[in-house]
């Protein structure tokens, strides 16, 4: 085989692995925006904003007490949890029932949290951006496959491998909910059909605020594993409340499985689109797609909602 | 009880109400005082710079060294038995922001001429303001060669154009890199752009093949697709133009890539603050980067400048300290020159500016198509063990340069 054969095939494998990483993330991102969806029928616009303020938890746990960005997951998850509910609860909530000139007015609402949020944190944290210097921001490991008479080298940065990794546990760990549990039933059964949920006892009122609060703490979870990878300033919210929206869509809205499949399609399209077309267009390759599945998938990739 | 609530709500309110009228009553006194006071012996000079957002670290060090210049200069008498006052004000580095605080600088300050800011579309967009106006603006950082190409009248740049802050670059490759292939990804701002089309077009005129040609939008998270298709490529030297934070990620992920060309070179900017070897830590090491201006520079009063930077703000300035700190001396000796502070006399003294600074000698010229445009030599720094030396030209090197770099996994 010659070297330049093998460049290209290398060029391809770290590609798909880059986007596949990416991807990981992207799909927890995505899962807690359709969770949402599927339960409430809105979109959760302040989504980007609920990560911005998870990353300045896991920040300002590092600079200020020294906790590591993975372990400080224990704080943001209920951390991120709590907002979420009180937002449902005393915002949300008090929309969702009442009779308004725009139906979709929680939309709005949503909105306006989001940007509370990113106005707070530059008024509180300024615009500078930061980031979190831990050892193995830049920790690498190395795969060589010898192929033909030529190696090919790939490499896995390590903080992202195990960022995929606690996203595969924290899917893993939301299908178990809402599957094998009472409230993952009740979710479910609110998604399904409110009103005959409502009818056979579910409280579900209650449910949307849990809803909400998982939903908070997936993209909480999200931004805590972006913090070693990337850096952090107050405005970072809107370009990833745009991903989870293509993301919310590609998978059908509203569908949980959808979005993990949604979140891997956009990792590799964005990863595929820099590597091969130009990396100046990566955020178009994203919204090219939203557009493409709208037009000829208008139900998704998987099909109509199903949380 | 509702009596009680009312009670108090009526003292609140009559309480407001007094102060209210109070309000106008100070104003009008203080408005007074302003005006009883004699003439300050001040002169204001109005500076817009980026003190938060992502050019925040860049802004905050030229402030510093805005400041102890103007220090040291009030401290021997000032300019004219005046002293010289700065009105620094956050552009956020947004080019609308930036033209906002200038128009308030000229109508409602009515300072005769305006100083500084830092990326080239901010500076290209207050000078725009500064000529409409028809006030000097002395260009201090921004450096798209655009700013200088309009022909414009009130505008003087310090710094060299982006198109030629390669120069020293240049002059390494053709001694001693002597590349035969090049990667070039940038950042498609002005700068990034201006800087890394000179670079593809001096190449393509040395025969050096251009092999990538890359253009990004800030703020991308994950480079590793586009640095891997260079890989592929194996280019004998990358080159690369970027501010702070994507120039910290792109030295990371090409380590975790293991892209060994045998040379990095940054186009100045993010490659030369002292942040960047923390960020990017031991991915730093033995990226090379054009500069303006190093420590190790013999123009007078360089290195006593750099220790008075470092003793006093505990950090050690780079090329954009330099470039602030001899504005504020070329704007002291400007008005010390002009025959009154009228915006027409301070323009033509500046346009007779023929100093020495340590930023190097400053005297705006006109040639091909720039106007008012000062000329200066640029230098390499390479960063070798941690610390950044100044490696290109020879004389005046703080240390000997390391090419062709060792390869990522060789390293210890």
């Amino acid at each position: 085989m010659s070297p330049e054969l093998a460049g290209q095939i290398e060029l391809l494998l770290q590609v798909v692995i880059a986007g596949i990483l990416i991807g990981g993330l992207y799909s927890v991102i995505g899962l807690g925006m359709s969770l949402i969806m599927g339960v409430m029928r809105i979109i959760n616009l302040a989504h980007g904003e609920l990560m911005m303020v998870a990353m300045y938890i896991t920040y300002f746990a590092f600079t200020m007490y020294a906790v590591d960005p993975y372990v400080s997951l224990l704080v943001v998850l209920p951390a991120m949890f709590a907002l979420g509910a009180l937002l449902q609860r005393f915002l949300i909530n008090r929309v969702m029932y009442t009779d308004s000139i725009l139906p979709q007015n929680q939309v709005l609402l949503t909105v306006g949290i989001g940007m509370v949020l990113s106005n707070l944190a530059l008024v509180a944290f300024s615009a500078n951006y930061r980031s979190v210097p831990v050892s193995y921001a830049g920790a690498t490991l190395y795969w060589d496959i010898a192929l033909g008479g030529q190696t090919i080298a790939l490499s896995f940065n390590v903080p992202l491998l195990v960022a995929f990794g606690i996203a595969v546990v924290l899917t893993a760990g939301l299908f178990l909910l809402l599957m094998r549990t009472d409230v993952g039933r009740m979710i479910r059964a609110t998604a399904q059909d409110r009103d005959a949920a409502t009818l056979m006892g579910v409280n579900t009122k209650r449910v949307t605020v849990i809803t909400f609060g998982l939903g908070s703490a997936l993209v909480g979870a999200a931004g805590t594993l972006l913090v070693p990878i990337y850096y952090l300033f107050p405005t970072i919210g809107a370009p990833f409340t745009a991903k989870a929206f293509i993301i919310t869509v590609l998978g059908g809205l509203g569908n949980t499985a959808g979005a993990i499949l949604g979140g891997l399609v956009l990792g590799l399209a964005e990863s595929l689109g820099s590597a091969y077309i130009s990396l100046g267009y990566k955020d178009a390759f994203g919204f090219v797609m939203f557009v493409l599945v709208l037009i000829f998938l208008p139900k998704g990739l998987l099909g109509k909602s199903k949380v | 009880m509702t009596m009680a609530r009312r009670t108090r709500r009526g003292w609140m309110e009559t309480q407001a109400r007094r102060g209210a009228r109070l309000v106008p009553a100070a104003l009008g006194l203080a408005l007074v005082m302003a005006a009883a006071t004699p003439a300050l012996a001040q002169f204001k000079v109005g500076i817009p710079l980026p003190l938060t957002g992502a050019e925040a670290k860049f802004g905050e060090m030229e402030k510093q060294a805005y400041e102890l210049a103007v220090e040291e200069i009030n401290a021997k008498g000032g300019v004219k038995d005046q002293k010289l006052v700065l009105d620094i004000q956050d552009s956020g580095g947004r080019p609308e922001v930036a033209t906002s605080i200038v128009e308030k600088f000229l109508t409602g300050n009515k300072y005769p001429i305006v100083v500084g800011e830092y990326t080239s579309q901010c500076s290209y967009a207050v000078a725009a303001v500064a000529e409409r106006y028809q006030r000097p603006y002395l260009v201090v950082t921004g450096s798209a060669d655009k700013i200088t190409q309009q022909g414009w009248k009130y505008v003087y740049r310090l710094n060299p154009p982006a198109s030629l802050y390669n120069l020293g670059v240049w002059s390494f490759f053709k001694a001693v890199a002597k590349p035969t292939s090049l990667a070039i990804l940038y950042e498609n701002t002005d700068f990034g752009t201006s800087t890394s089309q000179a670079m593809k077009l001096w190449a393509e005129a040395n025969g050096i093949t251009v092999k990538a040609y890359e253009g990004y939008q800030a703020g991308a998270v994950d480079f590793k697709p586009t640095l891997q298709r260079i890989k592929s490529l194996r280019p004998d030297v990358v080159y690369m133009v970027s501010y702070l934070m994507d120039a910290s990620l792109l030295m990371r992920q090409s380590k975790e890539l293991d892209l060994n060309p045998r040379l990095f070179v940054g186009g100045a900017a993010g490659f030369t603050l002292p942040e960047f070897l923390q960020n990017a830590a031991e991915a730093s090491e033995y990226v090379m980067s054009g500069t303006l201006w190093t420590p190790q520079v013999k123009y007078p009063g360089a290195r006593a400048f750099f220790d008075r930077f470092r003793q006093k703000f505990g950090k050690e300035p780079d090329y954009h300290a330099a470039e602030a700190y001899a504005a504020a001396y070329v704007l002291a000796d400007t008005l010390k020159r002009a025959k009154s502070w009228s915006p027409e006399d301070i323009r033509d003294a500046l346009a007779k500016t023929d100093m020495m600074t340590v930023f190097g000698p400053v005297k705006f010229i006109s040639w091909d198509k720039f106007t008012n445009q000062n000329r200066l030599d640029t230098l390499v720094l390479q960063v070798i063990r941690k610390q950044f030396e100044t490696v290109w030209p020879k004389e005046g090197a703080s240390a000997p340069y390391v090419f062709p770099v060792p390869r990522w996994r060789d390293r210890k």
